[in-house]
């Protein structure tokens, strides 16, 4: 926590764009960045191996493409961007991998948490993570940065390309399936 | 934002149930730098402002004028051309009244064979309608 309350964003991003002090600022983006993008990510893939190497995927794309990160829009913002892209990708190739299509439900990720050593949720936390897993993907991430990141929808239009109108038709809709998924197995 | 969530969501929380091993984040931040790969940091080069001299100041100024009389010098020389054509038809004219004989203009090279036939033609066209008026 000591190094959050140092964390000078605007500072940091100076840092970045020279030679000599990138590496080390990159550290303070890590150090400052991991967590918050660790939970979003372990929503979306659900185990802890997996989200421990897409986390590390979206740190090293970021690191390695930080010349394209020119200081318009927020490091948050672009960090969540390569975050959410890294999530659906690793999603996408665990379905090819298991024989599904795109369109299918992630589902299958969910059954893989009873046996998890690193989830301790009771039954009514496992049905939700059961209903959530039933959304589209991007209905999905609509779900998560809004519900569980708490995300201004006017940040989440700038990370998913997606206007606010509909983030928040799509946020709606959501909360409607989640709900008629627990009525449904009641 | 609370506005939007359903009961079942108020009663179950934010917390999904999720763990992670003991000091996973403080060994992460440390093996994710050590992993690094080597990039190249394309310095954004500083560009030196030079001031600005005189020329520099007014060469929009300079531009526009001489745009100006680019265009104010082709109204001109357009103008003049017409001008010139005008003023031979009408030195014509006067020759011709006084009698001078159209094929010694034309030999003289002072009128062409084009400015003779205009001039009789509205000539003819003169005469015409002085016939057509009625006499008085």
């Amino acid at each position: 926590m000591a190094a959050r309350s140092t964390y000078d964003e605007a500072q940091v991003i100076e840092l970045l764009r020279h030679q000599d002090t990138a590496r080390a600022a990159f550290g303070q983006v890590i150090e400052h960045y991991s967590s918050t993008l660790y939970w979003h990510i372990r929503r979306m893939v659900y185990n802890h191996d997996d989200a421990n190497d897409v986390l590390q995927n979206t740190f090293i794309k970021a690191w390695t493409s930080i010349n394209n990160f020119r200081g318009d829009a927020k490091l948050s913002t672009w960090l969540y961007k390569i975050a959410v892209n890294e999530s659906i990708t690793f999603i996408n190739k665990q379905k090819s991998l298991n024989h599904l299509s795109i369109d299918d439900e992630d589902s299958f990720l969910v059954n893989q948490l009873e046996s998890d050593e690193f989830f301790d949720g009771d039954a009514a936390q496992l049905k939700l993570q059961r209903a959530i897993a039933t959304l589209p993907d991007k209905q999905r991430t609509v779900f998560n940065l809004r519900y569980y990141d708490e995300m201004k929808y006017e940040e989440m239009s700038e990370v998913l390309g997606t206007s606010v109108g509909a983030l928040k038709a799509s946020y709606h809709h959501a909360l409607k399936k989640i709900e008629s998924f627990f009525q449904e197995n009641d | 934002m609370k506005q939007e969530e359903s009961k079942i969501l108020k009663d179950l929380g934010k917390d999904p149930g999720f763990k992670v091993p003991e000091n996973y984040f403080e060994d992460f931040n440390k093996r994710m730098l050590d992993s690094l790969p080597e990039v190249e940091i394309k310095e954004e080069k500083s560009v030196v402002k030079k001031p600005k001299t005189l020329w520099v100041s007014w060469r929009p100024v300079f531009y526009a004028a001489a745009t100006v009389a680019g265009v104010f010098a082709m109204i001109t020389v357009f103008n003049s051309v017409n001008g010139s054509t005008g003023s031979q038809i009408q030195k014509l004219a006067n020759d011709i009244d006084k009698d001078k004989n159209a094929d010694e203009l034309i030999m003289s090279g002072d009128a062409n064979e084009y400015d003779v036939l205009n001039y009789q033609d509205s000539v003819n066209m003169n005469l015409e309608k002085a016939s057509d008026m009625p006499s008085k």
